[in-house]
């Protein structure tokens, strides 16, 4: 069920689909979902068994050169990947920060011991990570941040706080951005460590974010960390993480892409045959007009994530394209939650939890949920400013 | 006859696409510069001149087979970047219908078209989407009708006008016909035809390909506003970079940055969405007309508040209609509200979404 029209992929991309599709029949089967749906809204998305068995039959780094083991699969695949595990509503979220963010950066950064130990292990599933980066005083402006890592022998030892980290308190390790030389420039003085979650001294504080889900706070107390497991040169961190935010950015905006698509097909679906106080709904020219308008935004949105795809195929590295596709889309969720709530009236208010809520009861969610896309991996404020000085040169 | 080597023009890569936008671009720089365009627009024999110099590059017979509009939307963007009215329109529809039939008659119409010497006023009537049209049909060989919101009709040599069932072509000195210019926010201005028992040549053709020849002179308005839009907007953020004011270029205050910031996310919008459907028509793709609708019914909203911004950057400067912005705000507007404009594609998207309303 998709309402847009496809756009050609290609015969590559299109092949790759069935197989995927194939796979997901398999072992995505009626009774695995069901056990999902059971699961409380906050643990959907992640399982991970279900990340361990695509690891096992090579669905992790599929994009990743092959001589990091991956399959050197192009964007255009990738996407066609994301979008078919997110109409199946599979959960592959516990491994994703470890493929795209910590395998993009140990490629680029890593030295050969950390990437033969690390990226297999990733490849299987294993070792889920989360992103360790903002804090109390850290936020658009990342490089503020006063996390410390003091030298120690063999091991760094790490003491400050970190907020808002998704998904940390389901992951096993923590991708940690630390500060590892007060007297330096503050961008200059900045380490990325990989860090065991189960090492002594950390708390990890959940709490329940708008849209359903935690994100935690975590305290790291004299916790010690191996030296090896810096990832690149001591006080480089800010390369480390800016270089793989960029590739990021393209695979984040696929799933964005995916979601925006299946929430828009389930409302039109339902407006197709919705009759409320005896009028059809589908009549109505003013939501006729809102929707029209909606189909062409999410067009735009497409057409500004194939625009990424073609420039990182083609070896560049999209930098405001990406700021733009990022704010078009994650402030399209948001008008997309709004129109459905003027559409669906009150009964748009009504959630998964009240059973024969139009719509699955998502509506609303989508609504909660557009907040995060245009705060979190950069605001839409700090991407306009990207655009405004990267896109058109206009002086900082 | 030339027309063989002009239909070099149709399926160029991407790279051969720039080259074409290059030279497009450098023709109408040196022949069709900024300071004389205003005034060469009412001027019917500049008008005359630039299309041959136009014609004579090739860009007369684009759209005769169904591959091409990729080409001519190009051309459409640097007419309206440009500012001139030159009548490529009524070309690319003149080639579109008439392109495949065998007659002579139609066959030393286009020649005339391919070489420059014939100007096209394209009349949609009533395939035009605006219900204040009007609509035109033929009575025994003769054209009856009148129908207002006509470009290009003062300096046209022929009037190509879409009827109940095919297409007519009328010569402008025809007896019957009345014409009468209509000045407003269009310059040149659009014109309201009459055609009283008008001698005219006449092809039967389907609602379809009538219906399709309306969509291609849609996404062409929104080709010319997009490079209006463009040109203007890059006006702005040159200014922005200059204009100093409490002590520092404006184009630092953040204010200035995201307006800025969101007019380039709009222009590329609609200039990806706008490509992506001509791609799919010239591919033959089914959903062409989808994508078609989608970059209009962006385009309109999106282009018209990048133009609003354009001037609130440019401030007082650019608010003289002897700077070159207001020229753009009008071609923007004008091209964009016109053939139903952005309503009537939110329209056809939400019938092809939720299927028509019953």
């Amino acid at each position: 069920m998709t309402t847009l029209p496809a756009h050609d992929m290609g015969p590559a991309a299109d092949g790759f689909r069935k197989e995927i599709r194939a796979w997901l029949a398999k072992h995505w089967t009626p009774e695995k979902q069901a056990a999902h749906l059971r699961k409380p809204f906050n643990e959907r998305g992640y399982d991970n068994e279900f990340s361990r068995l695509m690891g096992r039959d090579g669905w992790i780094g599929l994009g990743w050169p092959k001589h990091f083991g991956g399959q050197g699969r192009s964007p255009t695949e990738q996407i066609a990947f994301i979008t078919e595990i997110a109409n199946a509503g599979a959960p592959a979220h516990a491994h994703t920060t470890s493929e795209t963010i910590v395998a993009q950066a140990l490629f680029q950064h890593g030295a050969k011991e950390q990437q033969d130990e690390w990226l297999p292990a990733i490849k299987h599933g294993e070792r889920l990570f989360a992103l360790g980066y903002s804090e109390p005083e850290a936020g658009s402006d990342l490089a503020a941040l006063r996390t410390r890592a003091v030298r120690d022998g063999d091991h760094w030892v790490v003491n400050g706080q970190k907020l808002w980290s998704t998904g940390a308190d389901k992951a096993d390790h923590m991708w940690l951005a630390v500060r590892t030389d007060p007297e330096a420039k503050k961008h200059a003085g900045i380490s990325v460590l990989m860090v065991d979650l189960r090492t002594p001294g950390i708390t990890i504080r959940p709490s329940m974010a708008l849209y359903g889900k935690t994100f935690s706070t975590h305290f790291y107390d004299d916790v010690r960390v191996p030296a090896k497991n810096m990832v690149g040169a001591v006080n480089t961190g800010w390369k480390v993480i800016t270089d793989a935010l960029a590739a990021e950015r393209v695979m984040i905006g696929g799933t964005r892409m995916a979601a925006l698509e299946r929430a828009f097909d389930h409302l039109t679906e339902y407006l197709k045959t919705a009759v409320v106080g005896g009028k059809a709904l589908k009549n109505d020219p003013v939501i006729r007009d809102r929707i029209g308008a909606l189909a062409a935004d999410l067009e735009v949105a497409r057409q500004f994530q194939m625009r990424n795809s073609r420039l990182v195929e083609q070896g560049r590295v999209p930098l405001h394209e990406a700021a733009m596709g990022k704010v078009f889309a994650s402030e399209l969720q948001e008008r997309l939650g709004q129109a459905a709530l003027d559409i669906l009236g009150t009964a748009g208010l009504l959630s998964e939890d009240t059973p024969g809520a139009p719509v699955g009861g998502h509506m609303e969610q989508l609504l909660r949920h557009s907040i995060m896309g245009m705060i979190g991996g950069g605001t839409s404020e700090i991407q306009r400013n990207v655009i405004a000085q990267r896109g058109l040169d206009l002086p900082r | 006859m030339s027309i063989s080597q002009p239909t070099d023009l149709e399926g160029l890569s991407s790279t051969e696409r720039d080259l074409l936008r290059k030279s497009v671009r450098e023709l109408l720089a040196k022949r069709w510069p900024a300071d004389r365009a205003v005034e060469a627009a009412l001027d019917g024999a500049a008008v005359a001149s630039i299309w041959r110099e136009l014609a004579g590059q090739g860009l007369g017979a684009l759209g005769a087979d169904t591959t091409g509009l990729r080409e001519a939307m190009l051309v459409f963007e640097e007419l309206g970047r440009a500012s001139c009215p030159a009548p490529m329109l009524g070309a690319v529809a003149a080639n579109m219908t008439l392109g495949h039939e065998q007659s002579n008659t139609a066959a030393a119409f286009l020649g005339d078209v391919h070489r420059g010497e014939a100007r096209i006023a394209l009349a949609l009537g009533g395939f035009d989407g605006d219900p204040a049209a009007g609509s035109m049909a033929m009575r025994d060989g003769a054209l009856s009708g009148r129908t207002p919101f006509v470009e290009g009709a003062q300096t046209a040599t022929h009037f190509l006008v879409l009827t109940d069932g095919g297409v007519a072509m009328v010569t402008a000195s025809a007896p019957g016909v009345a014409m009468q210019a209509t000045p407003g926010l269009a310059v040149p201005a659009l014109s309201e035809l009459s055609f009283t028992n008008t001698p005219a040549v006449h092809w039967t053709m389907s609602a379809n390909r009538l219906a399709d020849i309306a969509v291609v002179a849609r996404l062409a308005c929104a080709g010319r506003a997009l490079g209006a839009a463009q040109r203007a907007f890059e006006m702005a953020v040159e200014h922005a970079k200059v204009r100093k004011q409490f002590g520092q270029l404006i184009g630092q205050f953040q204010a200035v940055q995201h307006k800025l910031a969101d007019c380039l996310t709009s222009l590329d919008g609609a200039r990806l969405t706008l490509e992506s459907a001509a791609d799919a028509r010239d591919n033959g793709n089914p959903d062409w007309r989808f994508f078609a609708a989608a970059a209009l019914a962006f385009a309109g909203p999106a282009l018209r508040e990048v133009s609003i911004q354009t001037h609130r950057a440019l401030g007082a400067i650019g608010y003289a209609e002897e700077h070159e912005a207001p020229r753009h705000f009008r071609r923007v507007h004008a091209d964009l509200a016109r053939f139903g404009g952005a309503p009537r594609a939110r329209a056809e998207l939400a019938d092809l979404v939720l299927g028509p309303a019953t």
